[in-house]
């Protein structure tokens, strides 16, 4: 017998000192921690605590492709696998990937394609394994965001990181980086991807009900904090050698 | 005859060294800063005296030099470069390197240099001239190739070869020769491997760190640049304070004075253990 359990979301999403559930406010980011190179036989590897999300990500590459008849023989193929854990989530979840994994996986790898000299590795592949293993969330713009960091961690040339984020509405206020619950709930969701290199929209998808002239406002909110979420990744990034080198300095 | 070149591995490595520091001059200890960056960091916004070098690029309106590499950034007359921290190896035409024969059939060897690619190894290209020459009129080239097959040095799977790239390109797989100096199997010693990336700093300025590694703990090594290392020591103490070493150099290689601490890290190892 399963045990089954209602889906009961709070009336309001709304505290009564205007914060919400979790004490955000309506801009405030989840704290976020990141690390690189912790899968030591990973080519490049990162780690992320969002909120409640734990996401590792490994990459590999560039290497053969198999199955061989995916190799282009122009340029590299960059391939991601989006898992989630079964006990990622509240009802096991079951291990085989559904059309929500590949299309995660589908959209991360669009996401990241523009930043890479493909070009320059023909009959390749890289490949980026994720894996959800808890979650809160947005993972799709955690994913996208950690996946960046790890490539950049294996050493392979990109013009520039990745930053993604969840912006949307809720009880008709519009907030920044929605959790689980907000989610659900909440009236719309837009998960924004950003290359900053020429600072363009690498990914945009849409969820829910909202209006249309709301959109540009959306984006500017989301950029504001795509700069927070950026800057922890470069940190990350320089943290694993600066503290080597200050060590020294000690010695 | 093996004994022989073996002894003669210590001379041959200063040579080449000599001949590694052209292509990784660049890598120089002697700068105070040195600035970690990550890719699509900005490094300049002087695009008028400045261009992009090696590891980097301009942005799309040409107004600024960004990073593609998480590296040490470096400015040489008015290049801007980044000498990458990570990465993996690409090989190319002319560079030795340590391989592994993973596979051989009659018509090639395959071999691991830690690259994308398998090498192939012809037989052909493991002929050591100058050994025996087939006589003239020895019966057409039919004669000849038996020959050649005969003088053709013979691998087995699992053969520490040190091989010279003869042609690398984007599309093809590389292809290796064992004739040449210092080229052949390894009979004795061991390999191991580092990050690619961190090679030129095993080797040192003018192959300073190299020279150092070699005097202080008497062994043989070779370095290439698929990121392995085959060396040889007098004793497996000395051995082992050698591969301690060198990890310490891949963990520390964005650091300065290096090949200072590296010194007296290697002397006071050698109180430590007792070993001279």
């Amino acid at each position: 017998m399963p045990l089954i359990i209602n889906d009961e979301y709070p009336e309001k999403l709304f505290r009564e000192d205007g914060k919400r559930l979790d004490g955000r406010d309506l801009n405030e980011l989840r704290p976020i921690k990141m690390e690189v190179g912790v899968i030591k036989n990973a080519d490049g590897s990162a780690y992320m605590e969002w909120g409640n999300n734990k996401i590792f990500a490994a990459v590999y590459g560039p290497r053969d492709v198999h199955p061989h008849h995916l190799a282009k023989p122009d340029r590299g193929i960059l391939r991601v696998f989006y898992r989630m854990a079964t006990f990622s989530v509240f009802d096991r979840k079951r291990p085989a990937p559904g059309r929500r994994e590949k299309e995660i996986s589908m959209i991360v790898a669009d996401c990241l394609e523009p930043i890479l000299f493909l070009e320059l590795y023909p009959d390749t592949s890289f490949e980026v394994f994720i894996d959800v293993m808890d979650a809160d969330g947005g993972t799709r713009c955690a994913s996208t965001t950690v996946a960046a960091l790890a490539l950049a961690d294996a050493g392979i040339p990109m013009k520039s990181l990745v930053s993604a984020l969840a912006v949307g509405k809720i009880d008709g206020k519009k907030v920044v980086d929605l959790s689980g619950i907000e989610d659900k709930a909440g009236e719309a969701d837009l998960p924004i991807a950003i290359t900053w290199y020429n600072e363009e929209i690498s990914l945009l998808q849409f969820d829910g009900d909202m209006d249309l002239d709301d959109l540009t406002e959306f984006l500017d909110l989301a950029k504001e904090s795509l700069a927070k979420i950026h800057q922890i990744q470069l940190d990350s990034l320089k943290s694993k050698y600066v503290t080597l080198k200050r060590e020294e300095g000690e010695n | 005859m093996e004994n022989e070149t073996d002894e003669n591995v210590g001379e041959d490595i200063q040579e080449d060294d000599e001949t590694e520091d052209e292509e990784f001059e660049d890598f120089e200890d002697d700068e105070d800063t040195r600035d970690i960056v990550v890719p699509g960091e900005v490094l300049t916004e002087d695009t008028k005296n400045f261009l992009p070098g090696r590891g980097t690029i301009y942005n799309n309106d040409r107004t600024k030099i960004i990073s593609l590499n998480i590296g040490l950034k470096q400015i040489k007359k008015n290049y801007v470069n980044v000498i990458p921290l990570r990465g993996f190896y690409t090989p190319r035409p002319g560079d030795k390197v340590i391989a592994l024969v993973i596979d051989k059939n009659p018509v090639k060897y395959k071999c691991d240099i830690n690259a994308k690619d398998f090498g192939t190894l012809k037989p052909k290209n493991t002929i050591k001239r100058g050994k025996i020459r087939s006589f003239r009129g020895s019966g057409g080239s039919g004669g000849g190739s038996r020959q050649e097959e005969a003088n053709a040095e013979k691998y087995e799977i699992g053969d520490i070869l040190i091989v010279k790239i003869l042609s690398a390109d984007r599309l093809n797989k590389p292809e290796l020769t064992t004739v040449g100096k210092y080229l052949g199997k390894k009979n004795n010693g061991f390999v191991i491997s580092i990050d690619p990336p961190k090679i030129p700093r095993v080797i040192g300025r003018n192959g300073s760190m190299i020279k150092m590694l070699k005097n202080l703990t008497k062994t043989n090594i070779f370095v290439t640049q698929n990121g392995r290392i085959w060396l040889k020591g007098e004793d497996i103490a000395h051995e082992r304070l050698l591969v301690e070493s060198i990890q310490k150099i891949a963990t520390e290689a964005h650091t300065v004075g290096l090949t200072d601490r590296m010194q007296e890290f290697i002397i006071n190892e050698k109180k430590v253990r007792g070993i001279e």
